[in-house]
């Protein structure tokens, strides 16, 4: 119906630009426009009708004398056209194994076989390709998709390629647009449209899957304390099994480390599930989280995906002090002793001139109590701060105490009590910067009044509030503690902080409990009460309600906290993809960023793969180094990263990566037509469906790669210009007669 | 028959000389009548003086009987030691004792809990189960005052109730218990006043030598302290007396200080 209106294709308006072939000046037609305009109001104005009849009749007749005038001018279309058969068509065929899914494969095949082909042959010259890591050239139809990797953007850049020695006019990719090797990024995508060549696109598979049960993502801690609490947030989704249960399993080595049942979301919806397990003992370990296969599922190899967690073998130090005798100090004491990972060093004064100190590992330690120096104070990595005024601390050790969260990146934790935050001055000292709450200009905060605590919304997610494993029932369980014995008044939490308990005194009101937030390389919380002993004593001495509290909350305050070289990998494991990108911070003995350090990774992987690698300095990045190494074997890799200034050691890192090939195919298997609509869209070609594709020979012919021609198509003499006059025309003649206008 | 008067008679004489002597004793050490709450003894602190109240053994208990043992030296002594760990210390405490039992549940407000006198005390035992799930929350009990054999046994008679499986051991004397705050390496015996004028003998009954004994728990930290062969209340209470030697009111205040901060940090 279009071609018939309007004599030409739609796709030659869209590809063409339009122009006047009269070669008369346009802007005599505009103006001619504006003088019938002015006439045609002069007239119909001097009539005797009302002012709208004669807007309304005056307009269709001004409308109409436009038109004429522009079909004057001879409007056409200039449009760049491919030369028949001097032009080659690159026909390039995914043949990863997701195609072969539904059969995706045959399906396209049979597409080109049915007629498809010839059509473009019949106009073209074709080149086949198959499209999987890389490009590759076919000398026929594929017959089977085996490929394990799907790269869309190599193989089209391949494709873009071959360009530099043949005319290549337009590309066709027949694709369910899995993508698996990282997706197409934006630069990619950039040297596509550079190339100017349309790439058209035909869809295969079924957009959404109808009985299915995908883990589309689960995000695990890379790294871990021994026997730490971790949890795993998993995202998943479904087409075919709403509603139904079934069970989430996170698994090390076929032990089973937790397992519960969750209910599904609704078809098409994604849903987000969080699971807790014990990291176990030290070492690397591959953690599996998957879902149960369930009956009449279309891909089962999608229910399991597999992450590395490095269980580390240290034993952070925290040193907590206190300015007076205090229960809470006996009992987060106690409570860390349970954690065999923790070693808590504490110090408090017990008379005017003298410290008690415990957990320390030499005489010498601590025995001039708070340190003072860098490396006296940067050998811990987290400090609690108990009730002292901040007036004990000299200037010097104010500062070392938020360098110590923000350069260190320890983890600072203060207490309440009747002589800290505000009641201690602490809202006048540096150190208030980094605390997450702001705390009033006034003392009189601290009071010996029993409250109820209850979680937050923040605080119902946390591991570290996280004292049973149901959500549900841990709500539950804050809710029956024991009133805490006192509590102290802060402030509001500071943008970005998060308030992951509250108290309410009997006395009323509302005010953060624990409140937590990153300060530069570091974390920093408030738990305002000196009196959460309350738990423990208050409580059955089976229930462990308040020693698990305090180890998470402990354990929180230091297991991020890295020594002076901090290395990652950009991806945890590499699907098909060999380049490893590694990174590393690295810190002098100071803990300022080195920039003249010489950093080196030494790699262990499967079947005595062994490597080094230097990794140079990033620019203009101080302290920051990066290097690349190639992991062509599947498996585990252990990565060891060592900086050094001159003879110096500075420290050095830990890591674990995975190589997995053939994995990723399985997942994302549902056509994703908005990777295959955006490729053609950002390059000038079209989307297709299987169904339509039978217009894409005609289609193809309007690009301007290749070796191609501009036709100019005249347009004043089509039916749509001829009606659009008479309907005017016939609008006005009918008009006039129901107004008597004639 | 005049064997038989003459022994009597013998006995009047011996009892009337302990009555006239622990007379004497009473004038020279008189009860304080002012039981008058201190000021500040309502002052909510971080530390309160927990001092335990239990039933007496066989109705028993010499002339507190009808107070109940567990009111030895109260509450002067508590007052008195309590100003001295306000002295002495950074704890904030209370002025004023506050007395628990082990009916009710209020005595987990109070990890620290003192017992005077438990050679006389007597649990039932759902009272020792308390006690014991007392300690193994995190509470600390210290006893004191209770002398010789025979006390002994009525005092561990109660207390097996509750803690049969733990063993009660002698305290060395590196155990951070005698130097938390203060070094007690050489401790001697702290006579009570029956004991007046402490020149020759500072020991009651057959308790000759004084006894730093505890009950440990798991983590082998001490759990129940107890202070035998000795008087730490008397000292307490007396400290303000010239009649009674400074060294062991010195060496009272030493012990409860450090027998408070250890509960306090272990």
């Amino acid at each position: 119906m279009f071609e018939f209106l309007f004599n030409y294709p739609l796709t030659v308006y869209r590809k063409g630009t339009l122009v006047l072939a009269s070669g008369w000046p346009p802007w005599l037609l505009g103006a001619l426009v504006l003088a019938a305009g002015a006439l045609v109001a002069w007239l119909f104005l001097r009539k005797p009708l009302p002012r709208q009849r004669a807007l309304a009749l005056g307009g269709l007749q001004w409308a109409a004398i436009a038109l004429l005038l522009l079909m004057l001018w001879q409007p056409a279309v200039s449009v760049s056209q491919l030369k028949p058969q001097q032009n080659v068509v690159a026909v390039v065929v995914d043949t990863s194994r997701s195609m072969a899914l539904e059969e995706r494969i045959g399906k396209a095949t049979g597409l080109l076989d049915s007629g498809l082909l010839e059509q473009l042959k019949k106009r073209f010259p074709v080149r086949l390709y198959g499209a999987a890591r890389d490009l590759s050239r076919l000398e026929s139809l594929p017959a089977q998709a085996t490929q394990a990797v799907t790269n869309l953007g190599a193989s089209l850049q391949g494709a873009t390629g071959e360009a530099a020695t043949l005319p290549i006019g337009a590309i066709v990719l027949l694709s369910d647009g899995a993508d698996n090797a990282g997706g197409l990024d934006s630069s990619t995508m950039a040297a596509l449209r550079r190339s100017r060549i349309p790439i058209h696109t035909i869809g295969f598979g079924r957009e959404r899957m109808d009985r299915d049960l995908e883990i589309t993502d689960a995000q695990i801690p890379v790294r871990s304390l021994p026997d730490a609490r971790l949890s795993a947030t998993v995202t998943l989704r479904q087409s075919g099994y709403a509603g139904k249960p079934v069970r989430l399993t996170v698994q090390d080595g076929g032990k089973t480390l937790a397992t519960r049942e969750i209910r599904l979301p609704d078809d098409g919806q994604s849903s987000r599930e969080v699971i807790s397990f014990q990291s176990g003992p030290a070492g690397a370990k591959a953690v599996r989280v998957s879902l149960a296969v369930l009956d009449g599922e279309t891909n089962d190899k999608n229910n399991a995906v597999t992450r590395l967690v490095n269980v580390e073998d240290r034993k952070p130090r925290i040193l907590y002090f206190e300015g007076e005798p205090r229960w809470e100090m006996k009992f987060i004491r106690r409570a860390a002793e349970l954690d065999a990972n923790l070693e808590l060093v504490s110090i408090v004064r017990t008379t005017q001139n003298k410290f008690y100190r415990q957990g320390v590992t030499d005489p010498k330690e601590l025995e001039h109590g708070f340190p003072d120096s860098i490396e006296e104070l940067f050998r811990y990595q987290g400090i609690i701060i108990g009730n002292v005024e901040a007036g004990y601390f000299n200037p010097q050790q104010q500062s070392l105490l938020k360098e110590f969260a923000d350069r260190r990146g320890g983890g600072v934790l203060f207490l309440g009590g009747r002589a800290t935050l505000s009641d201690g001055g602490w809202n006048h000292s540096p150190a208030a910067d980094m605390l997450p709450v702001l705390l009033a200009d006034r003392k009189g905060t601290f009071h010996r009044e029993p409250a109820a605590v209850e979680l937050t919304v923040a605080g119902r997610d946390s591991l570290v509030t996280r004292v049973e494993e149901s959500p549900d029932k841990n709500m539950a369980k804050w809710k029956s503690l024991p009133m805490i014995a006192d509590y102290q008044e802060t402030g509001a939490a500071k943008p970005g902080a998060l308030v992951l308990a509250e108290f309410h005194p009997t006395s009323g009101g509302r005010f953060p409990l624990l409140a937590t937030q990153n300060f530069g390389r570091g974390r920093v919380a408030v738990f305002a009460t000196g009196g959460s002993w309350r738990w423990q004593m208050g409580q059955d001495s089976k229930d462990m309600s308040h020693e698990v509290f305090w180890q998470q909350l402990l354990r929180w305050l230091v297991s991020d906290v890295s020594g002076r070289v901090a290395a990652v990998t950009t991806r945890q494991v590499y699907e098909d993809e060999p380049r490893i990108v590694i990174q590393a911070g690295v810190r002098d003995m100071n803990y300022l960023p080195s920039a003249d350090a010489t950093v080196e990774a030494h790699i262990l992987g499967p079947g005595g793969v062994a490597g080094v690698v230097p990794l140079r300095p990033v620019t203009g990045v101080p302290g920051a180094y990066t290097g690349e190494w190639l992991a062509e074997a599947p498996g585990a890799y252990l990565t060891e990263i060592v900086a050094k200034q001159g003879e110096t050691e500075l420290g050095r890192d830990v890591l674990n990566f995975r190589r997995e090939d053939g994995v990723a195919e399985n997942f994302r298997t549902e056509q994703n037509r908005e990777l295959l609509e955006r490729i053609a869209q950002q390059t000038g070609g079209r989307y297709y469906k299987p169904e339509d594709a039978g217009r894409l020979p005609q289609e193809i012919e309007y690009s301007d790669a290749g070796i191609s021609v501009k036709e100019t198509h005249g347009i004043w003499n089509t039916p749509a210009a001829f009606l659009l006059f008479a309907g005017m025309k016939a609008a006005e003649w009918l008009l006039r007669r129901k107004w008597g206008a004639v | 028959m005049s064997k038989r008067v003459a022994r009597i008679a013998l006995l009047f004489l011996l009892a009337g000389s302990l009555w006239a002597f622990q007379r004497g004793i009473r004038n020279l050490f008189p009860d304080s009548d002012d039981e008058t709450p201190p000021a500040d003894g309502n002052e909510k602190a971080e530390f309160m003086w927990a001092r335990l109240r239990y039933s007496n053994f066989q109705g028993g208990g010499g002339m507190w009987a009808r107070r109940g043992a567990w009111t030895v030296d109260y509450p002067k002594a508590d007052r008195q030691f309590l100003q001295g760990v306000r002295r002495l210390t950074r704890l904030q405490t209370r002025s004023m004792e506050h007395i628990v039992d082990l009916i009710s549940d209020d005595i987990f407000d109070y990890p620290f809990v003192y017992a005077v006198e438990v050679g006389h005390w007597s649990l039932p035992d759902a009272q020792a189960r308390k006690l014991r799930e007392f300690t193994d929350r995190g509470g600390f009990l210290m006893t004191d005052d209770f002398h010789g054999t025979f006390e002994w046994d009525v005092f561990t008679t109660s207390l097996n109730k509750g803690f049969g499986d733990r063993p009660i051991t002698d305290i060395e004397n590196d155990d951070p218990i005698f130097h938390v705050v203060f070094d007690l390496n050489d401790r001697v015996q702290v006579p009570g006043i029956v004991n007046y004028p402490f020149t020759t003998q500072t020991y009651e009954y057959d308790g000759f030598e004084p006894k730093w004994r505890a009950v440990r728990d798991d983590k082998g930290r001490i759990v129940v302290g107890i202070c035998h062969n000795m008087d730490q209340g008397d000292a307490w209470e007396w400290a303000d007396s010239p009649r009674y030697p400074e060294k062991y009111a010195s060496q009272a205040y030493r012990t409860g200080i450090n027998y408070i901060i250890y509960a306090m940090t272990h």
